[in-house]
């Protein structure tokens, strides 16, 4: 059965890289949205099974909308995809309830890996 | 090569592939610095420009939306990917870059000019070297560096050429520009990030950007 997941990031490039990330022996059903605005009415929309989340975005940050994501959802599984490692942004995120965060750029490995962990596949 | 050509030889995909290229390493110079100064700083998406170089400070100025000088700090890079970066402060928020490095070992007071100059060349050596280096690094190229330059209190309506490198004032050239605002938490202090390639290095780095999408 394929998976619900959607994808927030604003750049199509790393959208594009994402995908070519996924596990391919796995299904996916994908979203995508293009800033955390979107990302958010994404997610009540359509309630993915693992949200892919960047940090640095306009409109409304990955921050702001994995807090929305979590007042919606206290149990969504919200992997934190971001080129932004520094430590205090991996504590305020993972103190906002992200699963995990994978650096940018990512790789097959690291997603098939974060997957694994959040119970996804 | 005016902006229309440059335009035309770098498409709209080639500038996305190369704002995440920056996004990336924009990531890795904060996390650098965050490092020394145990602060954390908020970035921006980068933006992708062309404009001619001789458009540059005005540019700056309507981006910044500053009428306040500008304290930049310029290095030089060589490699396959050739150009100049610069990080830019308002003036008046240059002071509130000392008290990043609070370090009671400094024997120079907060006032002290050289303080000033010496942690601009710091924050610009630290934020410079890191993303300049990741690009390079991403992109399979290896650069070198010169060693930074302060180019101060740069008044944006009347740039001095001597003051600033000719780069910016040469009527003919193309320029790359990429930028980046940094915003150091709750200290009220934002940078601006600039690299700043000529047309001689776009072919190679939109054969390097095909490349780096094709290694996913």
């Amino acid at each position: 059965m394929s998976k619900k997941l959607l994808v927030v990031d604003d750049s199509p490039v790393s959208r594009s890289i994402i995908k070519k990330c996924l596990p391919k022996d796995q299904e996916f059903e994908l979203y995508e949205a293009s800033d955390g605005r979107q990302g958010l009415e994404k997610f009540q929309e359509v309630r993915p099974d693992a949200t892919l989340l960047d940090l640095t975005m306009p409109v409304m940050d990955g921050f702001e909308a994995l807090e929305e994501i979590k007042k919606i959802a206290p149990d969504a599984k919200v992997i934190v995809l971001t080129a932004d490692i520094q430590p205090k942004a991996y504590e305020k995120v993972m103190a906002l309830g992200a699963a995990m965060v994978i650096p940018k750029p990512p790789s097959s490995e690291a997603l098939a890996e974060g997957f694994s962990k959040i119970g996804l596949i | 090569m005016n902006t229309s050509q440059a335009e035309s030889t770098f498409s709209q995909n080639d500038a996305n592939i190369l704002e995440e290229v920056m996004n990336i390493a924009f990531g890795k110079a904060s996390a650098d610095l965050a490092r020394v100064v145990d602060i954390r700083i908020l970035l921006t998406a980068p933006r992708v420009e062309f404009l001619k170089a001789d458009d540059l400070l005005q540019w700056i100025k309507q981006d910044t939306k500053t009428d306040d000088t500008l304290n930049m700090i310029e290095q030089n890079f060589w490699g396959k990917y050739t150009g100049s970066a610069f990080l830019a402060f308002p003036s008046s928020a240059s002071k509130g870059l000392i008290s990043l490095f609070d370090d009671d070992d400094l024997s120079l007071g907060a006032e002290s000019p050289l303080l000033e100059k010496e942690t601009l060349l710091e924050v610009g050596n630290i934020l410079i070297g890191a993303c300049v280096g990741k690009v390079a690094e991403l992109l399979d190229d290896n650069v070198s560096f010169s060693p930074p330059r302060l180019v101060p209190q740069v008044v944006i309506d009347n740039p001095s050429t001597t003051a600033i490198s000719s780069k910016l004032n040469d009527p003919d050239k193309m320029a790359i520009m990429i930028k980046t605002v940094f915003n150091f938490e709750d200290k009220d202090v934002k940078g601006f990030l600039f690299l700043v390639a000529g047309e001689e290095s776009m072919q190679w780095l939109k054969a390097a950007l095909k490349n780096f999408v094709a290694k996913f």
